[in-house]
């Protein structure tokens, strides 16, 4: 079928629009990974090439050999590893019980649940560190990765999907003589693989890009996140001038594992907003 | 043959035996966790917030005494140099709110339905490409922008084809509205405007507008953040049947009238998720300002949820900072309640009533 | 709807419930406060190691730092670990309130106060061992209600730092070093080409309060707040006709962080810093050549700024005693003449003076500062005041001096007794 003229120029129009945003969207992150090659003076004087006139290491070999970019980079992956299993156990136990079984309380578990959901984060900088210092959890693995281990959105993502799944394989199970975690763990959870993926890489994204909560929950040097790093970093930590190379090198691997768990989990991420949606 | 056994309330007996024992346990994780460190930290704020604890032992122990609205009224009354930070803060986080909002949700819905097309050629690379700014860290980001917009940067380069000389971003602290203003000639506010004002701050500053650095900051936003949204609105937009679509084209609606009056008021729904989860983002800017300018240049970079952080954490002031976070929070669910409001589904006016009966009548004779 | 808000008040109830027996169980975080502190002469002692919290000006103070703390541990045993913090004040502020703060810490006049008075700091001037060597101008800046607090570490003063290669490529010569503000302005003048701006300095009071005391002015002068002065309207007025006209301007309208880096850069031919730029210089810009020279006079007179930090001790600290012989080793004349090489503050002790001026002819105005130097305020409140006065200053170059002023003196007389 050919296009008449006209539709074929709102297509060009289409297309070029489309074209010129991609390249807004990317561009940045190309001129990211070109500068962490350049040299320092290169770097603030040509901005915007993709090709560095000279390459240089110095900004990666600093990162690595001679500052705490390594112990930052264990510190986030730690932290990350124990939150996102923990969410995964956790949410998913809670969501199947929200779900499926039958208590008294469920009902007002579930609304408190929304209540909690309705606080601001920013609320609770302040509070959350007094509650860490009271419980002598400060400066600690434990301070930092107990209070991400659940998170009430999770929680909702879980009860939805367990309430889609149709209740016959589990009263098949329960005749069969299972215990209702038998159920759960060897019957349901099986089921639930779509909507635990979903689960792993939130809990992934919000745990490697949290900040806040490092702030408060710690100061010790060695404890040191990959954001906050970072972020001490962009202020002028390591030296006193504007290393834009070592800058933007810091926070181009940083955002490196999230990206490529971007890209290999693309088409669920894509799709999982649709749950949003139906809220 | 499988017996379809109806469910039994309170599960006192049979199959369904300790089940709200199991329901308990199954909970009691979230429970727990959720209640420490989301609950209880809410009512150690409220407390903090109406008390003298100066930062040393706890603010549970006796020495602390409660001095009711005390740091409520330094932050919002007394005109001291609190309450014009306070008022500073809020005025910089009102204009990022009101400009990011809009911006973002505009051009969310736009790459939606560009990309939504029917017949589009790599409707999946584009999609990839706009949604990638937001799974990156605010703080890789953030410093990514500060590299973009510095006095020699990329921003300032694309700026110079065009013959703008572009200004030291991340630096200047000049609203765009008095920028705007100034280059019309009128350089200082009227009389009226510059003696009075509220928070500290004279009404002829609360206008001012975003300052250049913080409209920075608005660009990032919307870069970062369109990508989420522009996922929520297709979904939105694929959840629509095509069929009153097309009744319109068949009645002779051309594509722009289509949007308006038919894709659009369906698209409600996402359309408050998308406002709602901005404007409970927007209120609470803070990574940003922490790993970029803190505050400067000139405080207009400045935010009641940083100016918290700063007050408690840094100035000792922690009965301040607690109560700038639960004025903040009231500020936010405000807001929600507004929006809420004012996107309700409005009862029809009789006038379109009265339209549409005059219509009927004539069909029907 | 009822149902369900009964439902969600009493959960909210059930689980605040749970978790309060739950906080009230292990309620141990925080330390001191309501327990009997060791008595004023009774320092702390134990075994554990010392950290020591600075916020270094760049590597060649770090490294300076590190080499001192290592060898005093190796003579004495203990062992001590050095962090550099990011945000000093908060890093402090954040210790304290969570009860693990380092034992030692550089603490500046302006916070001082603030920690003082909530317990945080242990005072121990008196028990010093070289408590009588220290400058007594200095002592006072941290002596507070009679109590000598903390042992100065050094102090530097603000003077001209020129860039040498661009000061004789213009044909000028050590005669013209600027004596009075219309010298500086020509200078300044003949400086500033295309690449590089005449003088350039940070947008704060820390630099742009030596004008103010050029011009006979300050911010507290004998205990009353002098802001809205008439020597500070002018000093003010000649920063910002000079702003405008191109010849001064902030480091960071030049693309530099500080003044050390606009010098470094070729930015600035001149700039206003302190002692600490000779680190800096010597670490990251080595082939700058420099000049130092006094800071002309204005119509007040001679005038600029010193600065002061102390080695804090915390209260909370389980290892005093060891702190005390530490910080007597920093502050010793050995420490100190190492120190000013590596990063170049000058001693706090009298006793070093003239080593130093032996070791360090080419710093000799910074130390002929001193003679005149004014420090900044250090009353409680007076780091968010000159906050403040940074952020409007910032805006100087299309700002009204007497306004700004007028603001900062009546947040001034809000702190002032």
């Amino acid at each position: 079928m050919k296009l008449s003229p006209k539709k074929l120029t709102w297509q060009i129009v289409l297309y070029a629009v489309l074209i010129v945003l991609a390249v807004i969207y990317i561009y940045p992150f190309l001129v990211q990974v070109a500068t962490s090659f350049k040299t320092d003076e290169e770097a603030a004087s040509s901005g915007i090439s993709l090709i560095p006139e000279v390459w240089s290491f110095a900004a990666y070999e600093r990162l690595f050999a001679r500052s705490d970019f390594p112990s930052w980079f264990v510190n986030s992956a730690i932290v990350t590893v124990f939150v996102t299993i923990g969410r995964v156990f956790f949410n998913s136990l809670a969501g199947y019980a929200l779900a499926r079984l039958r208590f008294r309380g469920r009902g007002v578990v579930f609304a408190a649940l929304v209540a909690v959901m309705s606080v601001p984060t920013v609320v609770l900088l302040i509070p959350k560190f007094l509650v860490i210092n009271q419980l002598g959890m400060f400066n600690s693995y434990a301070g930092m990765i107990l209070p991400l281990l659940v998170d009430a959105a999770g929680v909702f993502i879980m009860k939805n999907f367990f309430e889609s799944i149709p209740e016959s394989v589990e009263e098949q199970a329960r005749i069969d003589g299972a215990g209702t975690f038998r159920i759960f763990w060897s019957v349901v959870l099986p089921m639930a693989t779509p909507a635990l993926v979903t689960i792993v890489i939130l809990s992934f994204q919000g745990s490697w890009n949290e900040l806040s909560h490092f702030i408060v929950s710690t100061n010790d040097p060695a404890l040191t996140t990959l954001t906050k790093g970072v972020a001490s970093l962009a202020s002028g930590q390591l030296s006193q001038g504007t290393q834009y190379p070592l800058k933007l090198a810091a926070a181009l691997i940083m955002t490196i594992p999230v990206a490529v768990m971007f890209f290999v989990f693309q088409r669920r991420i894509m799709n999982s907003t649709e749950g949003a949606v139906k809220e | 043959m499988a017996q379809r056994s109806t469910p039994r309330r309170g599960g006192a007996s049979g199959l369904r035996r300790g089940e709200a024992a199991a329901g308990w346990l199954f909970t009691a994780p979230v429970i727990a966790i959720l209640g420490v460190f989301l609950l209880v930290p809410v009512l150690m704020a409220l407390w903090v917030s109406m008390s003298d604890w100066a930062g040393r032992g706890s603010p549970l122990s006796g020495s602390v005494s409660f001095v009711g609205g005390e740091n409520y009224s330094a932050v919002l009354a007394d005109g001291g140099l609190a309450t014009k930070d306070f008022g500073t803060a809020l005025r910089n986080n009102a204009w990022y709110v009101l400009l990011v909002v809009p911006l973002q949700t505009a051009l969310a819905l736009f790459l939606a339905v560009l990309v939504n097309r029917a017949m589009l050629r790599g409707r999946g690379f584009f999609r990839t490409a706009y949604y990638f700014p937001s799974v990156t860290s605010s703080v890789a980001i953030t410093v990514l922008w500060l590299f973009l917009f510095s006095a020699s940067g990329a921003v300032n380069d694309v700026l110079s084809w065009f013959g703008i000389n572009g200004p030291n971003w991340f630096n200047d602290p000049r609203g765009i509205l008095q920028l705007l203003l100034g280059a019309f000639g009128v350089e200082s506010g009227p009389g009226a405007l510059t003696q009075s004002g509220a928070l500290g701050i004279s009404w002829w500053d609360w206008l001012a507008g975003p300052s250049v650095a913080m409209s920075a900051f608005i660009l990032m936003a919307v870069f970062t953040t369109s990508g989420t949204f522009m996922l929520i609105f297709l979904a939105g937009l694929q959840n629509l049947g095509g069929d009153v679509d097309e009744a319109a084209m068949m009645d002779g609606a051309n594509g722009w009238q289509r949007f308006w009056r038919i894709t659009l008021p369906q698209l409600r729904p996402t359309l408050f998720t998308v406002l709602t989860l901005g404007l409970i983002g927007c209120w609470q800017v803070f990574d940003q300002i922490y790993t970029g300018t803190r505050g400067a240049p000139s405080k207009t970079t400045l935010t009641p949820a940083y100016l918290s952080y700063q007050t408690a954490f840094t100035n000792q002031e922690w009965g301040q900072g607690a109560a700038i976070a639960f004025i903040l929070f009231l500020i936010i669910v405000v807001f929600t309640l507004l929006q809420r409001w004012v996107l309700r589904d409005k009862p029809v006016s009789r006038r379109r009533i009265r339209a549409y009966e005059v219509v009927g009548e004539g069909k029907s004779s | 709807m009822t149902r369900h808000t009964t439902r969600a008040v009493l959960g909210t109830g059930a689980v605040l419930l749970a978790s309060t027996l739950v906080l009230a169980g292990c309620g141990s975080g925080f330390a001191g406060g309501d327990d009997a502190a060791p008595d004023a002469e009774g320092l702390t002692s134990s075994d554990d190691a010392l950290t020591v919290l600075i916020g270094s000006s760049g590597d060649a103070e770090t490294e300076a730092v590190q080499a001192a703390v290592d060898a005093w541990s190796k003579e004495s045993g203990t062992d001590v670990s050095l962090q550099v913090a990011s945000d000093l004040g908060q890093e402090l502020s954040q210790g304290f309130a969570a009860g693990e703060p380092a034992d030692l810490f550089y603490l500046s006049t302006d916070q001082i106060a603030g920690f003082a008075s909530n317990g945080s700091l242990q005072a121990y001037g008196d028990q010093l061992s070289n408590k009588d060597d220290f400058y007594p101008s200095l002592v006072e800046n941290f002596t507070i209600d009679d109590t000598f607090y903390c042992a100065p570490k050094d102090f530097s003063t603000l003077a001209l730092v020129i860039n040498t290669q661009m000061w004789t490529d213009a044909g000028l010569t050590d005669a013209d070093l600027p004596k009075s503000w219309d010298d500086l302005a020509a200078v300044a003048k003949t400086l500033t080409t295309a690449d590089h701006v005449g003088l350039a300095f940070g947008a704060e009071y820390q630099r742009v309060g030596t004008f103010m005391a050029q011009a006979g002015g300050g911010l507290v002068s004998d205990g009353a707040a002098i802001a809205d002065d008439d020597a500070n309207i002018e000093a003010l007025t000649y920063v910002k006709s000079h702003l405008e006209d191109g010849t001064f301007a902030f480091a960071k309208d030049v693309g530099a962080g500080w003044g050390g880096e606009a010098l470094g850069k070729g930015a600035a031919a001149m700039v206003i810093e302190g002692n600490w730029i000779t680190g800096a210089m010597s670490n990251d810009y080595s082939s700058v050549g420099y000049t130092v020279a006094e800071l002309p006079e204005g119509p007040g007179g001679k005038g600029t700024l010193q600065f002061t930090n102390c080695w804090g001790m915390a209260a909370d600290s389980p290892n005093q005693q060891a702190a005390l012989e530490l910080v007597e080793y920093l502050t010793g004349a050995d420490s100190q003449l190492a120190f000013s090489t590596a990063f170049g503050p000058m001693p706090s002790i009298q006793s070093a003076a003239d080593a130093w001026t032996t070791d360090n002819p080419d710093l000799a105005p910074f130390l002929a500062g001193a003679e005149y130097a004014q420090f900044p305020p250090n009353q409680d409140g007076a780091t968010d005041v000159i906050a403040d006065f940074n952020a409007q200053l910032e805006t100087l170059k299309s700002g009204d001096p007497a306004a700004i002023l007028g603001s900062v003196q009546i947040n001034l007389e809000a702190i002032v007794e």
